[in-house]
């Protein structure tokens, strides 16, 4: 899933304060829990508190996609709502944003969040971790299903660097040591002859911008 | 420490006769008998104030201050006095869907309504009071046996009502003079808005939602508590618990906000954390939402409140030990917390309030509202 934070009130207030009609427009797509409909319903309702306080009436309109960042299910869904609207407020990633952007341009879209990365939720619950960078070159299948350059704070394909105590990395202590990890799981899966494989630095060669499917 | 002039269970000893019948009873092992001395204690910090040893003691040695016998004869004269001769319905509050659906359920119309938190607090001679009162007849609606809040007290109106009809019959009164019906409060899903994200899966404590095929979550109705978690935590407004729908409450809050006068004071409240009185007034500063469970306080609610005028917003809910669900409050507190700290981002800092509180102590509720409307007091009203 995408990882996403919701920006300061503040700072949305301050986005949406030249407008009046707003559509705030959720996403039910990749983020955890989904920026859908009642994130949408919420933050209008918030936003029209703390506008109170400031002397601003807006008029805010509560929608949701199934998949912001689709341009086809995005452009059919939104045309007949952004009528008669000033603002569209996303709730989605950085990519929904721009989509919107991008299908509509002579409207004003607007970013409710911050997207921090790709990643996932852990069994507990609150917290959300980076698991993926896009790098172009997994290397998964070698380091028993560990990723080192989301994991490991050094980013390291050769480690472990020998830092880590207890399992935990030098740099934060409620870190776990990536190559302790996969130490672990190489084990359990009776490959620890992988961790030996030297593995070159990383290729940014491979990193593609664009690709056709 | 429960204060102990309002103590909400009280046993006297001058009249027990140590027969252990409140001990065997009370769903919650809050009876005991003392070893070396034979006298039974309540210990009323396990006490839930569920009434069933209330009703159940031969000796009349137990008290309490909520709906005992006195005060529900009172209400019942009163009540009479407008509509001679109707009959009266006992429902349990944790059950009862709309007025009108009740009627629709016993196949009544303008009757005496008495809601009460559990039917097993009622007792036989209370029954048989009404019964003589010259009343059409007694219908009651209690929880479907195992949605019972207080484990013990829908089955043993069962077996209550079964021997009194009995007795009933006997005397004169027809065959089923009191009438029992079962129902519960439940999920209910709009299947074309479930975006199948597993929120409720993750959260429900009952593992009644199952995501297990495309098409939406499937609930297991006999599993579901009606605790409304899953409905506050449903990202698409796919779920609603039947007679706590979120337009309904929305409605009331409209409809309650204007008739307030300044500061004004709206509390969330968990049906089983306070029980309201019979003939209670409040101050038109303050309205009470009695919600199924603190779960089911919503922060779109909460904004409502604030949206339509609001000054301040108390959440009253049971200690987590005390929760009649699965550790809801907690999750209720923590989702307040975190709303509290977003609205103090635009300077709605200190309006927001959670307290955790039991009916066993009677003063326990007015105080903390009365502690937190000084505090919106001294704060002043909103624009």
């Amino acid at each position: 899933m995408i990882v996403t934070a919701q920006k300061p009130l503040n700072e949305i207030l301050d986005l949406v304060s030249p407008y009046s009609k707003i559509l705030i427009v959720g996403c039910d797509g990749c983020t955890q829990p989904p920026r859908g409909l009642r994130e949408a319903k919420t933050l209008g309702q918030l936003l029209e508190l703390g506008g109170r306080l400031k002397g601003k009436d807006f008029t805010f309109k509560a929608t949701t996609l199934v998949k912001q960042c689709d341009s086809f299910l995005t452009a059919s869904a939104l045309k007949p709502q952004v009528e008669g609207v000033e603002a569209v407020l996303s709730l989605a990633c950085g990519i929904g944003v721009q989509t919107v952007a991008e299908l509509f341009p002579e409207l004003v879209v607007l970013p409710a969040q911050n997207t921090h990365f790709m990643g996932m939720e852990d069994r507990e619950g609150g917290i959300l971790e980076e698991r993926c960078i896009g790098c172009g070159d997994c290397l998964l299948a070698l380091t028993g299903g560990v990723c080192p350059f989301t994991r490991c704070a050094k980013g390291l394909l050769n480690g472990a660097c020998g830092g880590a105590r207890n399992g935990k990395c030098e740099l934060s202590p409620d870190r776990y040591c990536a190559w302790e990890l996969i130490f672990e799981r190489l084990e359990k899966k009776g490959k620890l002859d992988n961790i030996r494989e030297f593995r070159p630095p990383r290729n940014y060669q491979v990193k593609a911008w664009r690709l056709v499917p | 420490m429960v204060n102990e002039e309002r103590v909400a269970v009280r046993l006297d000893e001058q009249y027990c006769s140590r027969c252990s019948i409140c001990r065997s009873l009370c769903p919650f092992d809050a009876i005991k008998k003392e070893a070396e001395t034979g006298k039974i204690i309540v210990d009323i910090e396990k006490c839930q104030v569920c009434g069933i040893c209330y009703s159940a003691c031969p000796a009349r040695a137990i008290d309490t201050i909520y709906y005992d016998y006195g005060s529900v004869i009172s209400y019942l004269e009163n009540a009479k006095q407008k509509h001679a001769r109707q009959p009266l319905v006992i429902m349990c509050k944790g059950s009862t869907p709309d007025l009108a659906e009740v009627e629709g359920l016993f196949k009544v119309s303008n009757f005496i309504p008495l809601s009460v938190p559990c039917v097993g607090r009622i007792s036989d001679e209370l029954l048989l009071t009404v019964a003589g009162m010259g009343v059409e007849g007694i219908y009651v609606l209690a929880c479907d046996e195992d949605y019972c809040r207080f484990d013990r007290g829908s089955p043993l109106a069962r077996r209550r009502i079964f021997a009194l009809n009995r007795l009933l019959a006997q005397l004169g009164y027809g065959e089923e003079f009191i009438t029992l019906k079962r129902n519960s409060l439940k999920v209910k899903v709009d299947k074309d808005r479930c975006i199948s994200c597993g929120n409720c899966v993750f959260y429900c404590p009952y593992h009644a939602p199952k995501l297990e095929s495309p098409g939406g979550v499937n609930f297991d109705l006999d599993a579901c508590k009606g605790c409304g978690l899953c409905v506050v935590m449903c990202p698409a407004f796919a779920l609603e618990l039947e007679h706590w729908e979120r337009e309904r409450i929305s409605a009331l809050i409209s409809k309650l906000l204007p008739e307030m006068k300044p500061p004004k004071l709206l509390v969330f409240r968990c049906q089983w954390a306070a029980f309201p009185s019979l003939d209670g007034e409040l101050s038109p500063n303050v309205r009470l939402i009695d919600l199924p469970c603190a779960s089911r306080v919503d922060a779109i609610h909460i904004l409502d409140a604030f949206n339509n005028g609001a000054d301040g917003v108390l959440v009253a809910a049971c200690s987590e030990e005390d929760c009649k669900q699965e550790k809801a409050s907690g999750r209720a507190q923590r989702s307040v917390a975190k709303l509290g700290g977003i609205l103090s981002q635009i300077g709605y800092q200190d309006r927001l309030h959670f307290v955790s509180v039991a009916p066993r102590n009677g003063d326990g509720f007015n105080k903390e509202l009365e502690q937190f409307s000084q505090k919106i007091k001294d704060q002043g009203a909103k624009k």
